[in-house]
């Protein structure tokens, strides 16, 4: 068994304590809990475009990131700067 | 001094200037007068809401029946696609920056002034005659909202929900909160919201990639999973009409800060079927508390912008698909076209703790919808017995570690 392995079991017990810790206050105090507006409102979309305006701008190679920095694809209620 | 024209003033200033003013749906209940509420049969004023439907009943003469939707009555739910500018519900309109919450009315039946505060509740019994007084009257402290949406879920019903919400959070809970615990003691609010339907445009640019390709270099240990992958700039607009999105018009509730209130809990049990909301009768609050809104249109206005564009971003997603290193969004817009704000005072069971503590401690809730009985809450926590129970687990996970590593 190399070193990293070996730190990687150790930190497995602080590890564990903690995320049962985090599990539990989350499950009893829900803080992370508000209405899911986004998916829970009646909306209808009346048009949607700009598909057929993306561009390829440039190429990465070889990064070791599987995924595109700064992704809030899925965050959608984090703002980022106006237009 | 010459008098400003609006053709010399920039643009913007131009169109605020020339804008109409803020179109108001009258929805007061032209029928109903402050006072006496009567049954429309008999006209005994002791007329209650039917618990588990939306129908009012006399307690006299038995007689049922029901306020109209204020969906079909006002035409609420059309035209949301033609909404130009604000259009602002009669009981949504600005308060009065002088409104009282007491207020005194004369009793019908025997003359008597009573004082009602509306802070807390609609109606009150003439303490010389008994008859029951209702305020129905749009006054200009913002008591009285354009609709209302029935209880449906009774209190034993709630009980249960609470009862059951806490007994699968019993280990950790606090000593104090579980000896104290009486599910009986939950309240009927109704907290004041603003519903809004509105028309927006939004837009947001950024960048997506494209994984092009995958492999891995060095050997054993080293070995690392490299990518490629391609750039583009991806923009998009949506154009799009939201209906019936509540907010809340509290500021004590809107702020849903959880480091020092519990107030999301409440937040997370919306929606309502406010399609079904009736217009105003102060006798559906008999029995129950309510709660007076204190924020105006204006007010919420940023929180509906930042809540739309939300929406948009979430409409926008399923468009970006093709870009599975994902989309990193840079710019953001929201353009309100029209929107239309109605109040209305919605059903919550609410049962409350208060842990004491630094700044005045913390109060819990457990709130139960009182239209869909969705339940959520905050159950406070005994810290050292979850450590002690944490730092357990950690430790016997930590021993099963090192018997390996030694192994």
């Amino acid at each position: 068994m190399d070193g990293d392995a070996i730190l990687l079991m150790l930190a497995l017990g602080p590890a564990s304590a903690a995320g049962f810790y985090w599990a539990m206050h989350r499950h009893y105090r829900n803080t992370d809990k508000s209405h899911a507006f986004e998916h829970e409102t009646a909306v209808e979309v009346l048009a949607l475009t700009g598909v057929e305006a993306d561009r390829k701008v440039d190429e990465i190679r070889a990064t070791r990131a599987p995924r595109i920095q700064g992704d809030n694809v899925g965050n959608h209620r984090q703002r980022v700067q106006p237009m | 001094m010459d008098s400003l024209d609006p053709r010399t003033l920039p643009q913007p200033i131009r169109d605020e200037l020339l804008a109409p003013d803020p179109a108001a749906i009258d929805t007061s209940a032209k029928e109903l007068r402050d006072g006496l509420n009567h049954c429309p049969k008999c006209g005994s004023t002791e007329v209650r809401h039917r618990p588990g439907t939306d129908r009012l009943i006399c307690l006299y003469c038995r007689h049922e029946w029901v306020a109209t939707r204020v969906e079909e009555a006002f035409g609420l739910g059309e035209g949301i696609a033609d909404l130009r500018g604000t259009q602002i519900g009669s009981g949504a309109r600005d308060m009065a920056a002088d409104a009282t919450s007491l207020r005194s009315y004369k009793c019908g039946g025997c003359g008597a002034e009573v004082v009602i505060n509306t802070a807390t509740a609609m109606t009150a019994r003439c303490h010389w005659c008994r008859h029951v007084l209702g305020v129905n009257e749009q006054i200009d402290d913002g008591a009285v909202p354009d609709a209302v949406l029935p209880f449906q879920v009774k209190k034993d019903d709630a009980v249960a929900r609470i009862r059951q919400f806490v007994n699968k959070r019993r280990l950790f809970a606090l000593k104090a909160f579980k000896d104290e615990f009486t599910p009986e003691n939950v309240v009927g609010v109704y907290l004041p919201y603003m519903v809004v339907d509105a028309r927006g445009n939004a837009d947001a640019a950024g960048f997506g990639e494209i994984e092009t390709r995958r492999y891995t270099r060095g050997e054993g240990k080293n070995k690392q999973t490299y990518y490629d992958a391609d750039v583009w700039r991806v923009q998009r607009h949506v154009d799009f009409t939201v209906d019936d999105l509540p907010l809340e018009s509290s500021a004590r509730r809107g702020n849903l800060d959880t480091r020092s209130n519990t107030h999301n809990v409440i937040n997370t049990i919306l929606p309502f079927d406010t399609k079904n909301a009736v217009t105003w009768n102060a006798s559906y609050l008999v029995g129950y508390t309510s709660e007076k809104r204190d924020r105006d249109v204006q007010h919420l206005m940023p929180r509906l912008q930042d809540q739309m564009l939300s929406i948009a971003r979430a409409q926008m997603q399923p468009s970006v698909q093709r870009y599975d290193r994902s989309v990193r969004w840079e710019h953001e817009r929201i353009d309100l076209q029209g929107t239309r704000w109605v109040s209305m005072y919605l059903p919550v069971w609410l049962y409350a703790y208060h842990q004491p503590g630094p700044d005045g401690g913390l109060r819990h809730y457990i709130a139960v919808n009182g239209r869909t009985g969705e339940t959520m809450g905050s159950v406070p926590v005994q810290q050292w017995k979850l450590i002690l129970v944490a730092l357990s687990i950690g430790t016997v996970v930590e021993a099963l570690a090192l018997w390996f590593i030694a192994r």
